[in-house]
């Protein structure tokens, strides 16, 4: 676990772009946010990513089609879903699908801190 | 003008002198409106008086000429009379001979032989002991035949005539004895069926003479506006019985009619003494009498019928709404947690950020201070789901306020994001730049929006092989209505559904109620509106509805009229725009 690691978020909900950063700042990590899962597809923020907190549901393409698209690129980035459905079983789905954990919102501080321990222990 | 019995004539006392009497003295009876049977018995009671020896009688016919309504005849046995009552005028093969049945003397003819023929049973003259027989035709002025004056003879008598001009007096008295009676029937005959018309109409009449403000009034009149019938009626009486917030409007009504304003047409209240409302239809046409002075005649109705099951359909229609809006909350379910669980994180998040700012040493105060801002506004934007939510299912009656569908729309799909993007549906928005506002029921409308285009997103349910795009566009529609529509690339409308789609409880869906539509329909048409679907070139359908732009000079709906001060800010508005 290095000291500075680089913390992305997808997110289209601008409240949460604007909340969550400034809580993982006080965990220590810096944060970028992008609006888009093409956004951060194509800025460099891919390469020195440790974690990527993403929203299941977001315009054009999708969490998880993102989640693949790193896959198939050949970033293995640790992923951790937030999703504000109430569908019982996307968790499940998507932990089979290789995520460190799903959140639902609206999710603790210390239900994000453990999520992130887990990503951070496995990058 | 005998048959089979002889005759003989000289009535010596029927001088002219005694004709003119017996002319006066009918006359007076008629005046009297005496009843027809009572005026002719009188006259053969003249007649028999002067002439002795002869009893007359006369044989009135009923309108349609086909059978014998009265035999008058004091002179003669009751008995006698009675059988003559409802005999044939015209025999059954006579009245199958159309020439034959033009001319009175030969119907009359006829029916005198069938009376004193021998050979036919009906033999009654001489039955009852008569020996001569004369008869004559009583004829209109226009020569149709009311009945027959017969005069009989006891002794057997050679022929002698009664002089003609005495024959022709006495007819003519009986002709005209007929005709005023029966004209004075029919004028009260034609009153006594406007009265039972109005009454079945709750419609009265009255004529209002501006000069004198003398005002004449049906029975029906006294009867609505619960006047006592042997009073008269002023202007003051009726102002008194009017429901006092139409007063004022009613004074202008007056005050147009008295400067002679052309024709009325308005509605309005009265307020009865036990606190009761009805609701009047007035229409009246000012017109000139011959000495120029302006007179109104007019009719009222008493709608309060009408207008209390309107109200009560109103109230129906709003729970039907309200049912319907309620169903579709089921299955907004998701969408709803996914609105509210948006903004929550946020304050969960910020509250969090805020309490770890706090602990540290030293702590950022302008950055606690920043996150609890933000927790704030996040906890307002939940808030505002709920009252959007709140706004849109809870039941309540139609308000009326200037809507502006694009806005409308926006807000609507607001809370559909999240159901929306479960479904996989693309949304396209084509919003109409600058489109004019609609007055109405913002909720109601929002809530056909969100029918429609929940309808669209399961229609594409299905569908895996092309694009679930659904459109949602606004447009004015033929210059004066705007139009929303919402098209999706669905399953389509098959032509067995077309007939049957707007339907109450018709539905294609497994999970449907089927009042969606209908509801939906029911909101449209209420606005003044239409709401009609299609089926796409390619795939699915659009459903689309119309509704008549805010600055339209046309009245607002009626869901408008119960508001009153939102009806006037919208119609300031409205000329404003």
């Amino acid at each position: 676990m290095s000291a500075v690691s680089l913390i992305s978020l997808v997110d289209d909900d601008q409240s949460v772009r604007e909340s969550l950063p400034i809580l993982l700042k006080q965990f220590g990590h810096p944060t970028r946010t992008f609006a888009a899962a093409e956004d951060f597809l194509t800025s460099d923020a891919v390469a020195q990513t440790r974690c990527l907190i993403l929203d299941v549901a977001l315009p054009g393409m999708s969490g998880p089609e993102l989640q693949r698209a790193l896959e198939l690129k050949g970033h293995r980035i640790p992923v951790i879903f937030i999703t504000a459905q109430t569908d019982e079983a996307l968790p499940a789905r998507l932990l089979a699908q290789g995520a460190v954990d799903v959140l639902v919102k609206p999710f603790s501080d210390t239900a994000l801190l453990q999520a992130l321990d887990k990503a951070l222990r496995a990058s | 003008m005998n048959a089979n019995l002889n005759i003989k004539v000289s009535p010596p006392a029927c001088s002219a002198c005694g004709i003119a009497y017996i002319g006066a003295m009918i006359g007076g009876l008629i005046q009297q409106g005496r009843p027809l049977p009572i005026v002719l018995g009188a006259l053969c009671r003249l007649f028999d008086a002067a002439a002795e020896g002869y009893a007359s009688s006369v044989l009135l016919f009923d309108r349609s000429r086909t059978q014998i309504r009265h035999a008058i005849g004091p002179g003669l046995p009751a008995a006698y009379t009675r059988l003559l009552e409802g005999l044939p005028v015209t025999s059954d093969d006579r009245a199958c001979d159309g020439t034959q049945h033009e001319k009175p003397e030969s119907i009359i003819a006829q029916l005198m032989a069938d009376i004193l023929r021998e050979d036919n049973g009906r033999a009654l003259a001489r039955t009852y002991g008569f020996k001569s027989c004369w008869w004559w035709p009583i004829l209109s002025l226009t020569g149709v035949p009311l009945g027959v004056l017969a005069i009989y003879q006891r002794e057997a008598g050679g022929y002698a005539p009664f002089p003609p001009a005495l024959v022709q007096q006495l007819t003519d008295i009986a002709s005209l004895a007929i005709e005023r009676t029966r004209s004075d029937e029919n004028v009260r005959r034609s009153e006594m069926l406007l009265a039972k018309a109005q009454r079945l109409s709750s419609t009265g009449s009255f004529s209002w003479c501006i000069a004198t403000d003398e005002l004449t009034w049906s029975d029906e009149l006294y009867r609505i506006f619960e006047f006592d019938p042997d009073d008269s009626v002023s202007l003051e009486h009726v102002i008194a019985r009017i429901h006092p917030e139409d007063l004022p409007s009613f004074h202008a009504l007056v005050e147009r009619a008295r400067c002679g304003g052309g024709d009325l047409d308005c509605e309005h209240r009265l307020l009865m003494p036990e606190g009761t409302v009805k609701y009047l239809h007035l229409v009246a046409d000012g017109t000139r009498d011959q000495d120029g002075q302006l007179e109104y005649i007019g009719a009222i109705q008493d709608i309060t019928e009408r207008r209390q099951s309107e109200q009560v359909l109103d109230k129906l229609r709003t729970e039907l709404a309200h049912v319907a809006r309620v169903t579709s909350l089921g299955a907004l379910t998701a969408s709803i947690a996914h609105e509210v669980n948006q903004p929550l994180l946020g304050v969960i998040t910020n509250a969090s950020s805020c309490l770890r700012i706090l602990a540290a040493d030293p702590p950022d105060l302008e950055l606690a201070r920043e996150t609890a801002r933000l927790a704030i506004r996040d906890g307002q934007r939940a808030s505002d789901v709920i009252t959007r939510l709140r706004s849109l299912f809870s039941k309540r009656g139609a308000t009326s306020e200037l809507v502006d569908l694009n806005e409308a729309i926006r807000e609507v799909l607001a809370l559909l994001f999240g159901e929306l993007q479960r479904s996989s549906a693309v949304v396209r928005v084509e919003l109409c730049e600058g489109l004019p506002p609609v007055i109405g029921d913002r909720v109601q409308l929002q809530q056909v929006i969100l029918n429609l285009v929940m309808n669209a997103a399961e229609a594409m349910s299905g569908v895996n092989d092309r694009a679930r795009r659904l459109t949602i566009r606004t447009r004015l529609h033929k210059g004066h209505c705007v139009r929303l529509s919402v098209q999706d690339a669905g399953v389509g409308i098959t032509h067995q559904d077309a007939p049957r789609l707007f339907d109450a409880f018709y539905t294609t869906k497994s999970g449907g109620m089927g009042i969606g539509l209908s509801v939906s329909r029911s909101i449209v048409e209420n606005h003044r509106g239409r709401l009609w679907a299609e089926a796409n070139a390619g795939h699915g359908a659009t459903f689309s509805f119309a509704i008549p732009r805010a600055d339209e000079d046309v009245p607002a709906p009626r869901a408008a009229q119960s508001t009153r001060p939102s009806t006037r800010a919208v119609r300031g508005a409205g000329t404003s725009a």
